[in-house]
This record gives C-alpha cells, sequence and structure tokens, in this order.
C-alpha cells in the first residue's frame, strides 16, 4: 500500500454492520445500569403524565365545587409528581453521564493500547495528525451517542407503542392511516442513506486531511519560514479548509432533509385521517374519536421526529466508529506468536541464519545474510548509506519480520519469544534521539523507571552528559521539550545514549549514537564506553571510522550482504572496500603510516 | 463581552446572513405559535360541527378540505423555512470556522521558535479543532437557542398579560429566582470547562507524543508505561468531563423546581381565581397549557448557559493565540528586495541570550560574499545559534549582524529568509514525494532540474525506490535513513540557488565517499554562494576559507586550515584524533 499523504482520504473497503454491533461491546459492562435508568426515565415520564390529570381533576371537580382545601391538596400532589419527576431524571441523567464518560473511556484505552502494538510502519505510512483526531476527536463524538442516544431510542419506542395502544382500541382504520405515512418516510430514509453515509465519511476524511495538514504545518514551522513557503502553505491549507467546509455543508444540507420530511408527512396523514374520518363518519366513526385520534396522531408523530433526529446522529456516529474499529482491526505484524516464551537472560551470543528482508515485499534489502557474533563481541557495521546497516540492526530487536531464515539469540529463534522480554534487555539507541516533554532525568530514566540518581549521574557521565547537564540551572529537572530548542542536537543524542545505556542491556546497539557529538567529546566517550562494551554484545553502526576501529569485528554492508568481516587490522591487510573506505578518510596521510 | 465582540468581528463578510438566520428564527417561532392555531380550527370548525350540522357533511367536507389544503401548505411552508433557516446557520457556523482557521493557519505559520518550544502541538491542536468547534456551536446553536428562549418567552408573557395580569404576575415571580440560580451555575461551571479544556490538550498532547516517539517506545518495549501513563491522562479527562457535567446536575434540580413551579402556582392561584370567578374557566386552561411554553424556555437556558461557559473556555484560547504576536517580525519599514543578496555576512560584537543563558558572547566575524566558512566547535557550544542568528531564527541581544552591510533587523524576513538556505541538523521532512520535499522552496522547478539537485547531493537511492521521485515519504521522514533524510533535506536548501547556504552538520550520517562527493559538488555550484557549515569532520573543514572554532559562545581560534593546524590549538587535536594521529608524535602535518 502507497503511504497516505494529507491529501489523499484514506479508503474504508465497505461498510461493516458489525461496528454497530461491535459497539455494544462497550455498552453491554453497563446494561445493567442502563436498564435501572430506563425505569427511572419511565418513571419519570409518567410523573410528567400525571400532573395534567390533576389539573383536568380539579378543573371538572374541585374548583367547580369551591373547594380550596382539595385544591392545595391537589396542588400539594402536584408538587410531590414535580419532585419526583425531577428526582427520577436527575438519577437517570447522572448515571447515563458515567456511563456516556466511561464508554468514551474505554473505547480510547482499546484503542491506544491496539496503537501500541502497531509496528513502525503504521506510523511510518500515514500522517500522524491522522491517528491523533481518531484517539481524541472520533471517540469524543460517539460517546453522547452510546450513552443517551440508546436510551433515548427506546423510550420513544415504548411512547410510540403505547400511544399506538391507545389508537388502536379507539379505532382500527384511522390509526392505520396515520401509519401510513410511516412506510414513506421508511422509503425516504432508505433513499437517502446511501447518500448521508457517504456524506459523513466524506466529512471524516475531509476533516482529518486537514489536520493531519495542519499538524505537519505546525511541526515544520522552521523549515516553512527557511524557504519561505508560507504562502503556498496558505494555498493548500485553504483548499483542504474549503472542501472541508463544502463537504460539511453537503452532510449538513442531507441531514436537514430527514425532519423536513418527517414533517410534512406527519402533516399529510393527520389531513388524510381528518378526511377519512369525515368520510367514514357514519358507520365507522363517531365525532368524539375523531377529536380524540386527532390528538394522538400528533403525539404519535413527536416521537417519530425525535427517532428520526436520533437516527441522523447515529448516521454520524456510525463514521466515526468504523474509523476507530477499523484502527482497532489494523494487523498486528510483529507481535508474540501463540506459546511464546520469555527469553531467557541473554548472554549475548548472535546469529543471523540465511536470513532474507524486504520492507515491502518487493525489493530485497538482504538476501541469504549469515552473520555470527559470540557472546561478549563488539561489532561495527559499515558501508554505504542505505546499504541495510540499520536495517540488520532493526531485525535483532524484531522490529520487522523476516522474509526468510532466522536470527537467533543465544540459540533461541527470536520470533519465539516474547517481545517485551526479547526488547526489554536490549539498549537500542536509535538514529533519531527523540526527546520526551519533561524532565532531563525524565528523559533518561525512560528505558528503566526506577533508576536511582546515582545509577542515573553514572550513567551520563558514561557518556560525557553530565558536564553540560549539570552546568544548566536547573540540571537533572531542567525541563525539555520535544522539540524544543534548548538542547542542541548534541546533546540530545547524548542524553538518548545516556538513556541507552542506563538500562545495563545486554545487547547494546548503536545506531549512529554519535553523528551529531563534537569530535572532542566523542573521544572521552569512548574510554568510557570501552569500559560498559566489556562483556556486552554490541552493534555500532558508524561512519565515523575513528568510533568503529576499537571494535572486536568490522562488518562491511553492501549489495543486500556482508562483503567483508574482520578486525581492523584484518581489513586494512586485505587491502579491500574497508581499506579503501578508511584511507578515504585520512586526508591526505600517508595511509601506511596511518594504519601503523 | 470581548469574546462576542470578537466573534462578530470575525463575522466580517457573511453578517448579513447571518443576521438573516436570526431574522428567520423569530419567523419560525411566530409560524410555530400559528401551528396549533390551525389544528385548532380543524376541530373547532369541523370536527365539533359534526354533531350539531349532521346534514352539512358536504359543506364540512369543504371546510374541511380548505383547512387541510391550508395547513399542509403552511407545514409545506414552514419546514422548508425551517430548512432554510438551519442551513444557514450551519453555514454561518463553517464559514466562521473557514476564515478563523485559515487566519490562525496563517499566524501560526508567522510564529517564532520561542512560541513553538513553549506550545505542544497537541495542544495547538487542541485549539484549532475542538476550540474552534465550540465557536462553530455558539454561532449556529447557542445563540439560536438563546433567540428561541428569549422570544417564547416574551410573546408568552404579553398574551397572558393580556388575559390576565394578576395571574400572570403570580407566574413570572419565578423568573428573579431562576436568574439568580442561572448566575450561581454559571460561576461555578466556567472554571470547569477551563479545566476541562486543559485536560483535554494534556490528553490530545500526550497521544501526539507517543504517536511521534513510537520508535523509541518500540526500542525501549515501554507500551505498558505507555498505557499508564495515557491512562493517567485519559481519566484526568474523564474525571473533568464528569465534573463539568455534574454541576449541571447540580443545579438541575433548582431549575427544574422552579420552571416547573408555575404549573403548581396556576393550580393554585388560578384555580383560586376562578373560584372567585375572576377568570374564566378557558383562561384558567390556557395559561394552564402556556405554562408550559414559559417553563420551557427557561429550562433551555440552563443548557445553553453550560454550553456558552464551554464556549467561553474556549474561545479564550482561539482569541489567545488569535492575537499572539511573534517576537520576532518584520518591522514596519523592512527592506524587502528582489534580487539576490550579494553574500557578506558580519558579525559585530554580537551576543546572545536564551532563558537567562548567554549562548553567543562577542562574536565577530567577517564573511565576504562566495566565502566558504567552516564552525566547529564541542556539543552544545553555540553553533546552531550562530547560524540561527543569520536568518533570524534567534533573535541576537545585543552588538549588530549585517548582511550586505544592512542589519538582519531591517530586512523583511521574507527576503532575508528567501536568501538563506538551510539544511538544519533536525531534518526534517514532509509527508510528500520525494519530488516535493525537494521542491518545496521552489515549486517552479522541473522534473529534469529536482533530478539535478538531487544528483547534487548524491540523493541516488531514489532510483532503488519502486516510485522513484514520486515516492512518498513518511511525516518527518520516516521510513528513511538518517543519511538519506540528510541528502534530501541538502537538495531541497540547493533548490533555492540561495545567495548563501547555510549547512547545519548536514552531512554528518554520510559515509565518506558520499560526503567528498557532496563536497565537490558545493564546490562547483553554479551559482554564487557564501556558505556556512557547521561540521565535526575534518574532511568538511579542510577546503573552507575560513574555520571558526567556538567553545562556550566564544571565538577560541579563526583561521584557514593550516593557519589552525599550525597553531596546534583545538582544530589541531581535532585532527589528529580523527586521523588516530597521536598529537604528540603526529608532528608533521602536510595540508
Amino acid at each position: 500500500m502507497a503511504r497516505n499523504r494529507f491529501d489523499v482520504d484514506e479508503k474504508l473497503e465497505s461498510f461493516n454492520v458489525g461496528h454497530l454491533r461491535r459497539s455494544f461491546v462497550y455498552i453491554r459492562q453497563h446494561s445493567k445500569v442502563m436498564l435501572i435508568s430506563l425505569f427511572f426515565s419511565a418513571i419519570a415520564v409518567i410523573c410528567s403524565l400525571l400532573t395534567p390529570k390533576l389539573v383536568g381533576y380539579a378543573v371538572d371537580n374541585t374548583i367547580p365545587n369551591k373547594d380550596l382545601r382539595e385544591l392545595f391538596i391537589l396542588a400539594g400532589g402536584m408538587v410531590v409528581l414535580i419532585g419526583l419527576n425531577i428526582l427520577f431524571s436527575y438519577l437517570r441523567s447522572k448515571k447515563m453521564v458515567v456511563v456516556g464518560q466511561q464508554i468514551v473511556y474505554d473505547i480510547r484505552k482499546d484503542l491506544f493500547a491496539h496503537l501500541q502494538k502497531l509496528p513502525f510502519q503504521y506510523y511510518d505510512d500515514r500522517p500522524h495528525g491522522k491517528i491523533l483526531v481518531r484517539i481524541i476527536n472520533y471517540v469524543n463524538n460517539v460517546s453522547d451517542m452510546l450513552s443517551n442516544g440508546i436510551i433515548n431510542f427506546v423510550l420513544e419506542i415504548f411512547n410510540i407503542i403505547f400511544i399506538l395502544g391507545f389508537m388502536f382500541t379507539t379505532n382500527v382504520q384511522l390509526t392505520l392511516v396515520v401509519l401510513a405515512g410511516v412506510p414513506v418516510l421508511v422509503v425516504v430514509l432508505v433513499l437517502l442513506r446511501p447518500k448521508q453515509r457517504r456524506a459523513w465519511r466524506a466529512v471524516n476524511n475531509k476533516s482529518s486531511n486537514l489536520n493531519a495538514y495542519l499538524q505537519e504545518s505546525i511541526d515544520g514551522t522552521k523549515i516553512t519560514q527557511s524557504f519561505t513557503r508560507q504562502e503556498k502553505n496558505a494555498e493548500i491549507f485553504d483548499q483542504l479548509n474549503t472542501i472541508n467546509q463544502k463537504t460539511m455543508m453537503r452532510a449538513v444540507r442531507l441531514s436537514n432533509l430527514v425532519p423536513w420530511f418527517v414533517d410534512n408527512i406527519s402533516v399529510i396523514v393527520v389531513a388524510l385521517m381528518y378526511l377519512m374520518g369525515i368520510a367514514w363518519t357514519r358507520p365507522v366513526v363517531t365525532f368524539g374519536v375523531l377529536v380524540v385520534m386527532g390528538d394522538y396522531a400528533w403525539k404519535l408523530w413527536q416521537p417519530i421526529l425525535n427517532i428520526s433526529n436520533l437516527y441522523n446522529n447515529l448516521i454520524n456516529t456510525l463514521a466515526y466508529l468504523e474509523r476507530i474499529f477499523e484502527t482497532m482491526d489494523e494487523p498486528v505484524t510483529v507481535d508474540d506468536l501463540p506459546g511464546a516464551v520469555e527469553m531467557k537472560p541473554i548472554k549475548g551470543h548472535v546469529e543471523f541464519k540465511d536470513v532474507t528482508f524486504s520492507y515491502d515485499g518487493q525489493v530485497n534489502v538482504l538476501e541469504h545474510l549469515n552473520l555470527d557474533v559470540k557472546e561478549g563481541e563488539s561489532v561495527a557495521l559499515v558501508g554505504p548509506t542505505g546499504a541495510g546497516k540499520t536495517t540488520i540492526v532493526n531485525l535483532i530487536s524484531r522490529f520487522y519480520n523476516l522474509t526468510g531464515g532466522e536470527i537467533l539469540i543465544d540459540g533461541m529463534d527470536i520470533s519465539q519469544v516474547t517481545l517485551h522480554s526479547l526488547r526489554s534487555q536490549m539498549g537500542i539507541m536509535l538514529q533519531d534521539s527523540f526527546i520526551f516533554a519533561g524532565s532531563i532525568l525524565d528523559n533518561i530514566r525512560y528505558s528503566k523507571l526506577d533508576a536511582t540518581m546515582e545509577e542515573v549521574k553514572r550513567a551520563c557521565h558514561t557518556v560525557c552528559a553530565d558536564e553540560f547537564i549539570e552546568e544548566m540551572k536547573d540540571g537533572y529537572n531542567t525541563q525539555v521539550q520535544e522539540k524544543g530548542s534548548r538542547l542542541s542536537q548534541g546533546q540530545r543524542q547524548l542524553i538518548a545514549f545516556a538513556r541507552t545505556i542506563l538500562r545495563d542491556p545486554r545487547i547494546l546497539i548503536l545506531d549512529e549514537a554519535t553523528s551529531s557529538i563534537d569530535v572532542k567529546t566523542e573521544k572521552q566517550l569512548q574510554e568510557g564506553l570501552q569500559n560498559m562494551l566489556k562483556g556486552r554484545t554490541s552493534f555500532i553502526v558508524a561512519h565515523r571510522l575513528s568510533t568503529i576501529r576499537n571494535c572486536d569485528r568490522i562488518f562491511y554492508v553492501s549489495d543486500k550482504g556482508v562483503l567483508e568481516s574482520g578486525s581492523h587490522e584484518e581489513l586494512m591487510a586485505k587491502k579491500g572496500l574497508y581499506y579503501q573506505l578508511y584511507v578515504s578518510q585520512l586526508e591526505g596521510e600517508d595511509p601506511a603510516e596511518a594504519a601503523g | 463581552m470581548q469574546q462576542l465582540k470578537w466573534m462578530w468581528e470575525q463575522m466580517k463578510g457573511f453578517r448579513k446572513r447571518y443576521i438573516f438566520a436570526l431574522l428567520s428564527t423569530v419567523v419560525l417561532q411566530v409560524m410555530l405559535l400559528i401551528n396549533p392555531i390551525i389544528s385548532q380550527k380543524i376541530v373547532d370548525d369541523v370536527v365539533y360541527q359534526l354533531p350539531n350540522q349532521p346534514d352539512n357533511l358536504d359543506g364540512l367536507i369543504h371546510t374541511l378540505v380548505v383547512l387541510v389544503s391550508i395547513m399542509i401548505g403552511f407545514t409545506l411552508l414552514r419546514t422548508t423555512v425551517r430548512y432554510v433557516s438551519m442551513v444557514t446557520y450551519e453555514s454561518c457556523g463553517q464559514k466562521f470556522l473557514y476564515k478563523v482557521k485559515k487566519e490562525l493557519y496563517d499566524k501560526l505559520q508567522a510564529q517564532d521558535m520561542g512560541f513553538f518550544s513553549r506550545r505542544r502541538t497537541g495542544d495547538l491542536m487542541t485549539c484549532l479543532t475542538g476550540d474552534m468547534e465550540m465557536g462553530r456551536h455558539a454561532i449556529s446553536f447557542i445563540s439560536r437557542g438563546l433567540l428561541e428562549c428569549f422570544f417564547l418567552y416574551v410573546s408568552t408573557c404579553v398574551y397572558m398579560f393580556s388575559q390576565n395580569v394578576v395571574l400572570t404576575l403570580s407566574l413570572i415571580v419565578f423568573t428573579p429566582f431562576l436568574f439568580l440560580v442561572m448566575r450561581a451555575f454559571s460561576k461555578t461551571v466556567g472554571p470547569r470547562f477551563r479545566h476541562l479544556r486543559e485536560k483535554l490538550s494534556q490528553l490530545n498532547s500526550n497521544a501526539q507524543e507517543n504517536i511521534e516517539g513510537n520508535r523509541v517506545i518500540r526500542a525501549f518495549a515501554t507500551e505498558d508505561y505507555e498505557m499508564k501513563k495515557f491512562d493517567e491522562k485519559n481519566r484526568e479527562y474523564q474525571k473533568a468531563n464528569l465534573q463539568a457535567s455534574m454541576t449541571w446536575y447540580r443545579f438541575f434540580p433548582a431549575i427544574e423546581g422552579l420552571s416547573q413551579a408555575l404549573s403548581v402556582s396556576v393550580l393554585l392561584v388560578g384555580g383560586w381565581f376562578m373560584m372567585d370567578g375572576k377568570i374564566s374557566a378557558g383562561t384558567f386552561l390556557a395559561f394552564n397549557s402556556l405554562c408550559w411554553t414559559l417553563c420551557q424556555p427557561m429550562r433551555m437556558l440552563g443548557m445553553l448557559l453550560n454550553d456558552a461557559q464551554r464556549f467561553l473556555a474556549s474561545i479564550n484560547k482561539v482569541i489567545e493565540l488569535y492575537y499572539g504576536q511573534p517576537d520576532i517580525q518584520s518591522k514596519e519599514d523592512a527592506v524587502t528586495q528582489e534580487e539576490p543578496f550579494r553574500g557578506d555576512i558580519s558579525f559585530k560584537n554580537v551576543s546572545v541570550v536564551l532563558n537567562g543563558t548567554k549562548v553567543l558572547d562577542s562574536i565577530d566575524l567577517d564573511i565576504k560574499a562566495g566565502q566558504t566558512v567552516a564552525i566547529m566547535g564541542t556539543t552544545g557550544c553555540g553553533k546552531t545559534t550562530l547560524i540561527n542568528c543569520i536568518s533570524r531564527f534567534v533573535e541576537i541581544s545585543s552588538g549588530k549582524l549585517e548582511i550586505d552591510g544592512v542589519d538582519v533587523r531591517d530586512y523583511d524576513l521574507n527576503t532575508l529568509r528567501k536568501n538563506v538556505g538551510l539544511a538544519s541538523q533536525d531534518v526534517f521532512l514532509f509527508s510528500d514525494t520525494v519530488d516535493g520535499n525537494i521542491a518545496y522552496g521552489n515549486q517552479q522547478l522541473t522534473s529534469e532540474e529536482v533530478a539535478q539537485y538531487a544528483r547534487m547531493s548524491a540523493v541516488d537511492f531514489i532510483d532503488r525506490m519502486t516510485d522513484g521521485f514520486d515516492t512518498i515519504i513518511g511525516e518527518r521522514g520516516t521510513g528513511l535513513s538518517g543519511g538519506q533524510k540528510q541528502r534530501i533535506a541538502l537538495a531541497r536548501a540547493l533548490a533555492v540557488q540561495p545567495p548563501i547556504l547555510i549547512l547545519d552538520d548536514t552531512t554528518s550520517a554520510l559515509d565518506l565517499e558520499t560526503e567528498k562527493f557532496i563536497q565537490k559538488s558545493l564546490r562547483e555550484l553554479s551559482f554564487p554562494c557564501t556558505k556556512i557549515m557547521v561540521a565535526q569532520r575534518i574532511s568538511t573543514t579542510r577546503h573552507a576559507d575560513l574555520i571558526v572554532i567556538l567553545e562556550q559562545g566564544k571565538i577560541l581560534e579563526k583561521g584557514s586550515h593550516q593557519e589552525l593546524l599550525e597553531k596546534k590549538g583545538y582544530y589541531y587535536d581535532v585532527y589528529c584524533l580523527q586521523n588516530g594521529v597521536n598529537r604528540e608524535e603526529g608532528g608533521e602535518v602536510n595540508g
């Protein structure tokens, strides 16, 4: 699948009614509370229906009798009924707010948990803004429908049944006339539905596109400003903004058609009922029946109108639900296999056996690669950019599944162990040194949450990060931002480095760990690192040959495999690719002398 | 209120439409009052006449047909007006969203780095999504509701007064109490909504950071910790939401009680009046049904105030963003110029203080047009700050920084930045095609030119990608290696043919051969260019006209490769380190 961009709608294969059914998983656990709420609502409704009866009684009896005492009693009764009505409405609403928020909380939690399992690929393939709106905005949008919406729906249905019961007992023919509007309405709704669904889906897509572009623009402002591209960006944003507005209006126009139809259909059937009533007047309908039926007919269509409004919301909500569940269904490609076992404490023997790997299933990045790295060995990977060095180290932590072959650690196939037990024993320093918002201390401690201050300081000392941190006004408690300007790139790298070694990993992977660090600091750092590397297996990807000279073994990676391997001395003596690489750095030095 | 004034300000261009919408609400309310009159007429003139005029069936049917036709016609009219009204409201709301988002987008793009290091992306996103949405809600829902309430209340009161003054007074006596309750409610719920908004923003930031940091999280297998962290924010948000809603329910009994008390009042006072013969049974029944119409707006008002408070909490954030001015912006009379700069840069006693720390200290540096200058120094010594001063991403605190003899602060920002091509250290690519990324600063580029700049920057790995230059790069360049990103960033900077090119350690992740190739390309540029590069490697710096060594914000050494080697200072140390020469024995230096 091609990567998604801010201006590309995300495809959704087809609508699945199952989405609605699936959301019942979140509702079911509240069914008891919801039933109680329904019961409370019923009581509240009955109370509010009884109050007019009291007034009716007063008008017919109490007032003509001029019985002031009874009038007070009736008023008292009314206060009681109102009180009950308020009490039960209050209880119902309070319960349902809790349910609604709980549903939102649960869906969001599950969605987030699933996102934690998704591989790099998922995040690499789409603008991050599109993922974000799903977690936040979409989930917020479904709460009301899944809590109050359902209760109201059930109430309105009861309401309809109730009124219909009265109507049928009064006059069957006229009731049928009034009901004749319902199939018409259903036809209208069925005809409108596909259009509405498409419209709301489009609203989703367009607003998601807009948000994605917005977020990326916020993150990339510096680049935009330095290339003075604000105008062009504003133009793109304007297009997205305009489309967004238009699609929204389209959906709104469609949605507002529904009450228009309901109202007009209801008036027409009521009119029809009167006409039929008079036409049938002698044999079938009496005057009294017609009066009562007129009243009921209006009353029947009110809940129908309410339901159609709920229906509108439902269609809107479904558009969000399907996106949410789509994300939850996103396959976890790298996951614990059934029966995966815990990785035992790693000693550090790493083997690649006939490993073939491809990111997209088409072009192989590595082919039939064999490596055997002994316990405690430190290995450097060198070679041209894009040769697959990062890929090799990423495979050790099983960030991707192999296309062919296997990787063994201490003789254990890494695809057969749990991801957590595998990765938690490794220290991986990635190329981008991501910094979380928080203090420097939090950032370093990220790899080992229970590390003591002592340990943190030691790790920082090893990578020479302690100096600049301690120079800061707030030291380790200095607040830093994800994209903050307070830290230089090199300092970020040092913090990330400290974070990596803090967890005291059995296998250490350093991918361009020192590329932004100046040569002198790096030199100091190397000394600390050499001690640290003793007894640990380590993989180091670097371009600076000064960084890798000290490694036990050097692999020259190119052309989908390892072309040369051996110690620095061996490879220099071989006068092959590594030799050339090394010599090219020496800048006019006499290679023979430098090698010596 | 200033918030409403601001909203009205934003509605320029569709104010008439909005007034039309408001008027249509009034019309609709009137129609709603007329509606029952017609159905009542059917009952009175036809149905009730049935027993009286059993022989005049044809006449009654005729009347009925007429009345029914009026009813249907009127409903058609009413629902159509309502449709137009609703759509007009919504279109005003959407126009508001469109306009303000557009303006906020422009404001954000003009903000400086200081702003972005203070405000988290998730927070800004909250402002442009949730907060803006409340503005729309206010336009197309809250104001309409308030108008309906007001109209319904007033018209009912007027009608009631015309019927019986004392009885009416006995009903509206409750209103002041209701207002008191509402005021207390508003005051309580306001802060709750501000709190809720804060929690939403935190939730947003947390999720956003999690998405951005997904690689680190997988690498450290800290998914459980992340879930715990998110769960906390999710809980807090849920709690804040409940708190805000519960405030409404705390006041609900009082509001509901006061509005429903009206019907008790009608029963008691009206009943008593009727017993005394002060009012007729008809009036009593009319009051009884009208008190429902009167209490409806009163209870609606509570909910509307609830929404209004929520709106205020949100819109304040939007307004704050709207009026926020960047610290760094063009002067009023800034110099704009079309022709490219020559490229002379001179730092005169420049110092920069950031967050109370002196990052650059009395920098004096003269760079002639066309020169290549390399900047070197320990991590955090101020290299990036120094070059950020040139394109004014960082403002100098004292001293003078001139380009072609003009103070950088006197240039229009766009003029200045157009002339400075920057390939920054923290490579940011956009989720666009490779082609689109390279042509980011110069969209007029033909595909041949794009290919040419790509070649100059050794973006040769494109050939191995299935879609070539049309390959879409993930956001921030995810999926590419560090070296690949750097090369695309370099091509992007070269493509604008800048008179001043700044490379902030842009080749650090490249292998040496590629780097050499790029250095060669840079020496052979087809356009005049002053080059400033931050570098760690001697191979990068050795051909520079001038090498500057920074330490703790000060210039430590300055000179050519040869001069600095002879000086045997910092540069010499680095040179020895990189070439694996022992400092003591590496005496002979051949440039």
